[in-house]
């Protein structure tokens, strides 16, 4: 309930911005659709709209095959919070 | 002819002179293939997601260029051979909106090599002296006096 009272307005920010194009080599724009353990968060919890979400998980799969974003996230890493290292 | 992006990540275990030659040779094979470098832009040294063949760091480098769809194949062929490579990503730029990015990407590229002087500056510093890198605005002339 407390997650999903986080999310509940529910609109597509991509939509908003009118997001054309995301870049992969643009980490920190990721960040919203990245849970912390950096899973895609859903459509259900982030609003997403189908082609966004779509887009968004292409570009976070090609993010993570440039290791600009890992895969996964031990439970160590998660307290250094790995992505402030990134930048 | 169709628009591609190569991101291409360089052992950093090399010196920086053999960083430079391995990426003008990664050029080469482009433009040996036929292809039309539009503009690079290096990323750095930068710390990887995740450790690759055991190195915690890798050399970025990405490349804008033009080439026929059929020489992409023979250009992944010999980047697969190369050895100082760690990763390559290549990416396409095909739909009409995806050429409009492709022109955005290459203009914010050339924007950033046209001011190259002060981003490598701060880029070596960084990791040397980083306390006073966030205290001062002007880390390039305050640091060497800070230490």
């Amino acid at each position: 309930m407390a997650e999903r009272r986080k999310y509940k307005k529910r609109y597509c920010k991509y939509c908003e911005a009118k997001v054309d194009f995301m870049d992969y080599k643009d980490v920190g724009a990721l960040r919203f659709s990245l849970s912390e353990r950096y899973k895609i968060m859903p459509r259900r919890l982030t609003g997403n709209c189908k082609r966004h979400q779509d887009m968004i998980s292409t570009v976070i799969k090609r993010a993570r095959a440039a290791a600009l974003v890992p895969y996964t996230v031990t439970r160590k890493q998660v307290v250094t919070a790995p992505f402030e290292n990134l930048k | 002819m169709r628009k591609y992006e190569n991101l291409v990540i360089v052992k950093p275990t090399l010196t920086a002179e053999e960083i430079q030659a391995s990426v003008k040779a990664i050029e080469e094979v482009i433009t040996s293939n036929g292809g039309e470098i539009t503009t690079t832009d290096t990323m750095g040294m930068r710390k990887l997601a995740y450790p690759i063949d055991k190195n915690e760091r890798g050399y970025f480098h990405v490349i804008y260029y033009t080439i026929a769809p059929s020489a992409i194949n023979e250009i992944e062929r010999r980047f697969r051979i190369n050895e100082d490579l760690l990763r390559f990503v290549t990416i396409k730029y095909d739909t009409n909106r995806e050429v409009i990015a492709f022109d955005k990407l290459v203009q914010t590229a050339q924007k950033k090599a046209a001011a190259p002087a002060k981003e490598e500056v701060k880029t070596e510093e960084a990791p040397v002296a980083e306390t006073p890198a966030t205290e001062t605005p002007a880390p390039e002339a305050e640091a060497p006096a800070a230490e």
